[in-house]
């Protein structure tokens, strides 16, 4: 407790704290340039570290990193596009609100989902420490591959009524994904001598092919604005009204967020489509996900942020990152000159604390300004597309060659954009096909971890077990509500369309 | 904020343009933006290291070019170092950060290798250590049980063609029934996969091993082993001086085995050693450079050694190896480029017969 307060006196030292502020600024600018997420923010400020004293420079990184889940919203809700690997489901509900007109609606609803998200990751941060050892050593390999299938059980209710090509979806996503080196073995697969092959398709060239490129081509070929309505409906005050309304839903996609990143190796990329996932499945009136339900905005956006606390516990006990910005982030700690490891809750407690202060307040700064910037951003929605379209497609371009800044980083840009746009124009579900990619390399790795170590007998751990009832149990739930919801959507369209008849 | 930052710029450029001159000699890299090329990612290993050096060598070189570290990480460094060797000319201002996974594809034969360490000039080494440990409750308590230790073990590994071979043919040497299991993302994984009784030998770098192990073998948990040690001026395998508690892995076999090692297998292990622990990392610079250009650079480097606030980061941060400059780096990586051909063959085969890996 004192070691607490007395880092908080440090935070809010002026020289911190300007340096929080820097983070909260950067963090922010990365967030809304669509593709560019901590990894980049990392990038850019580890050169900044060297030398500087520890305290600033969590202030600044943590800082960064806490509110890229915050900003990031901006771009996927009004364009579709996803500002961050982190807000990719916030787009299938935020940006139809946007093309309804309520995009303000839509925003002030996530920035207060990923304040709170942000703020509970900090608390659960503080409170698991004691107990964070134990709980992050229950996951052996097996345990990552269950939860890794559990992910991929999600793709089952994000094809709403087309499973079957939500299957297949997946499948190829996991073909993408086994593109490259292979986790296990020192072999190469499908590179067809390619050198650029050799590492795979980066993650951000898979995004933004998939979900920003179609985007751009569909509304230039419309030809109109983003909104399909001219006048901006309801305003920021109603989204934080559907936030406090919706508490729960906050609260549960935060412990989501939380456990997610706090487990190492399952990635943050996936979290907000587990919980976008997790909030599809234990609603009974879900005909308007995907339509512009506004719990959809605020499951994978609460989410988002709790899992920046969360995805600090294995990084900073274990020195094993959790997501590619925490690697980088591990990568400031040796040059700051910390080792991490078990010393860091003893001899580098204040470190921790300072950790949890900068995350609690940078959330506080990133949403609050979020909501400031908002009304002017949102003007953006009314503009005839066209003159966004060419800033929109440098932007991208750019965001897909940070990744490795080769050729081959915009030639998969643009293969990867046609498949999104294909899919997209025959109604295959494109987060199923990321989800498959994103969860590939685990899924591979740690089958073929278990396999090695335990032979069969890795399918009788308690844990194993335990997730493999889960992930019935969520099947059978998707499956449950799924039936009991078709007969009453088939009876509303035939009442519409006799009110259609009767006209 | 902005006024503070043109002050300390106003300030550092007085500094610099009064108390350091450039040194009247032919080299002067004033103005100039050096590109450091490190074939791996921000924030690993090696993006570390170049980062702690780079600001001294801005300090060191005459000119005090501006140093920058240009990350271009794929196909486990191989992509990095083919730039380099295709489009670094010699003018000093490109040069290049290897590190072990760097010099393994390079000495297996790999033929997606086009870089040549051979042509190159070096400028500094750094070495790194590392150390084993085993699960306790296995009747060993130091790395005399070994003898005769016929208990099947698990030990996490990135892969048989990555760093492990050292760790996976020092113990197949010790006579110990070492099962590899692949696909572990790194030593910190690994190392929670021991917590996690996962596997049951595993080693980390010494500085990992300090930090992390260390509390495990106070609580118990962990029964330390050996260090595979480090190389010494006449190029033997000694005690690692950072953790001099430890035999190194020559006096492990000793023990184990009442005689030094030798043969085919020690002399693999031994290059293979010195290319991923005893000059793991290096500083070069292409092949058409000048010699003045050369000889700047290593003075410089002697110079950064002799920083008392460098010193303080090579404790921090680098393990406290001695690092090594010019004849010194030249001399110890020259144990990497003697490799003799039947060292290689024995390996690739080792490989091929133990892990069925193929090297291409």
């Amino acid at each position: 407790m004192e070691a607490a307060l007395k880092s908080l006196s440090i935070v809010l030292d002026p020289s911190h704290f300007m340096f929080l502020c820097a983070g909260v600024l950067v963090g922010l600018s990365i967030g809304i340039l669509p593709g560019l997420g901590g990894i980049v923010g990392m990038s850019i400020l580890l050169p900044i570290i060297y030398g500087m004293d520890p305290h600033s420079a969590f202030a600044l990184l943590i800082g960064m990193v806490a509110v890229i889940p915050t900003s990031d919203t901006f771009p996927s809700v009004m364009m579709g596009i996803p500002g961050s690997s982190a807000s990719q489901a916030t787009i299938m509900d935020g940006y139809p609100l946007a093309k309804k007109g309520e995009a303000a609606r839509a925003l002030g609803a996530a920035f207060t989902a990923s304040l709170i998200g942000g703020l509970f990751g900090a608390a659960v941060l503080t409170l698991i420490i004691p107990i964070a050892r134990p709980i992050v050593l229950a996951f052996g390999s097996p345990e990552l591959f269950m939860l890794a299938l559990l992910g991929m059980s999600m793709v089952g209710v994000l094809s709403g009524n087309k499973p079957g090509k939500g299957v297949l979806a997946a499948g190829i996503g996991l073909m993408i994904g086994a593109l490259g080196d292979a986790p296990a073995v020192p072999e190469y697969r499908y590179t067809l001598g390619i050198e650029y092959l050799m590492d795979g398709v980066p993650l951000v060239i898979v995004g933004l092919g998939l979900f920003a490129f179609p985007e751009i081509f569909d509304l230039l070929i419309k030809g109109r604005s983003i909104s399909e309505v001219a006048t901006l409906g309801k305003g920021w005050l109603d989204g934080v009204k559907d936030a406090i309304h919706h508490k729960l839903i906050i609260l549960r996609c935060s412990i989501i967020g939380v456990i997610v990143g706090f487990l190492p190796g399952l990635g943050g990329s996936v979290v907000d489509w587990i919980a976008y996932g997790h909030i599809i499945q234990t609603t009974r009136d879900r005909e308007d996900f995907g339509k512009g339900d506004i719990r959809g905005v605020l499951a994978p956006e609460s989410a988002n942020n709790a899992k920046e606390g969360g995805g600090l516990i294995p990084t900073l006990l274990f020195g094993i990152p959790g997501s590619g910005s925490m690697a980088v982030f591990l990568g400031g700690l040796l040059i700051l000159g910390i080792q991490p490891g078990p010393a860091m809750v003893t001899e580098h407690v204040d470190l921790l604390y300072t950790a949890i202060w900068s995350l609690a307040l940078a959330n506080v700064f990133g949403a609050g300004l979020c909501i400031f910037l908002s009304k002017p951003i949102t003007r953006l929605t009314i503009i005839p597309f066209a003159y966004l379209a060419p800033f929109m497609i440098l932007i991208i371009t750019l965001a897909s060659y940070q990744a490795s800044r080769g050729w081959g980083d915009l030639i998969a840009l643009l293969v990867m954009g046609i498949l999104g746009w294909v899919m997209k124009q025959y109604g295959w579900p494109r987060p199923a096909a990321l989800i498959g990619y994103v969860l590939s390399d685990n899924i591979e790795t740690y089958l073929f971890i278990s396999v090695q170590r335990y032979g069969i007998s890795w399918m009788t751990r308690v844990g194993v077990i335990i997730l493999a009832l889960i992930i019935i149990a969520s099947l059978a739930l998707g499956i449950f509500y799924q039936r009991k919801k078709t007969p009453k959507a088939r009876s509303e369209s035939r009442d519409y369309a006799t009110q259609a008849s009767q006209r | 904020m902005r006024k503070t930052c043109m002050l300390l710029g106003m300030a550092f450029f007085l500094v610099s343009s009064l108390g350091l001159a450039p040194p009247a000699q032919g080299v002067d890299f004033s103005g100039k933006t050096i590109q450091w090329i490190i074939p791996f990612k921000v924030g690993g290993g090696s993006d570390v290291w170049a980062r702690l050096y780079a600001p001294f060598f801005k300090k060191y070189l005459p000119g005090n070019p501006t140093v920058a570290v240009k990350n271009m990480p794929g196909a486990g460094s191989i992509t990095g170092g083919n730039y380099f060797h295709t489009k670094a000319r010699g003018d000093g201002l490109t040069v290049f950060g290897s590190s072990g996974s760097t010099s393994f594809p390079y000495l297996l034969g790999v033929s997606a290798v086009k870089y040549d360490f051979t042509k190159y000039h070096i400028v500094f080494a750094s070495p790194t250590g590392g150390a084993a440990y085993i699960k306790p409750g296995l009747g060993v308590d130091s790395v005399k049980d070994l003898k005769g230790f016929k208990t099947k073990l698990n030990y996490a590994s990135q892969g048989a063609t990555s760093l492990d071979i050292i760790p996976l043919l020092a113990f197949e040497m010790l006579g110990l029934d070492v099962k590899g299991v692949f696909g572990y993302k790194g030593r910190g994984a690994g190392r929670v996969a021991f917590e996690q009784g996962e596997t049951s030998i595993d080693y980390q770098t010494t500085t990992a091993f300090i930090k992390n192990v260390r509390p495990l073998v106070k609580q118990g948990l962990a029964v330390p082993l050996m260090s595979w040690g480090i190389l010494d001026e006449k190029g033997s395998v000694v005690r690692d001086p950072v953790e001099p508690d430890l035999p190194s892995f020559p006096e492990a076999y000793e023990m184990v085995h009442g005689k030094k090692p030798s043969g085919p297998a020690w002399q693999a292990w031994k290059a293979f050693f010195v290319a991923g622990f005893g000059v793991q990392k290096a500083m070069w610079l292409p092949e058409k450079t000048p010699e003045d250009i050369v000889m700047a650079y290593r003075t410089a480097a002697a110079k950064i050694l002799k920083d008392q606030e460098f010193k303080k980061v090579i404790e921090k941060s680098l393990g406290g190896y001695q690092q090594l400059v010019g004849k010194e780096a030249r001399m110890a990586f020259n144990e990497v480029l003697s490799v003799s051909p039947e060292s290689k063959k024995w390996l690739i085969n080792w490989l091929k017969e133990r892990y069925d890996v193929t090297v291409k």
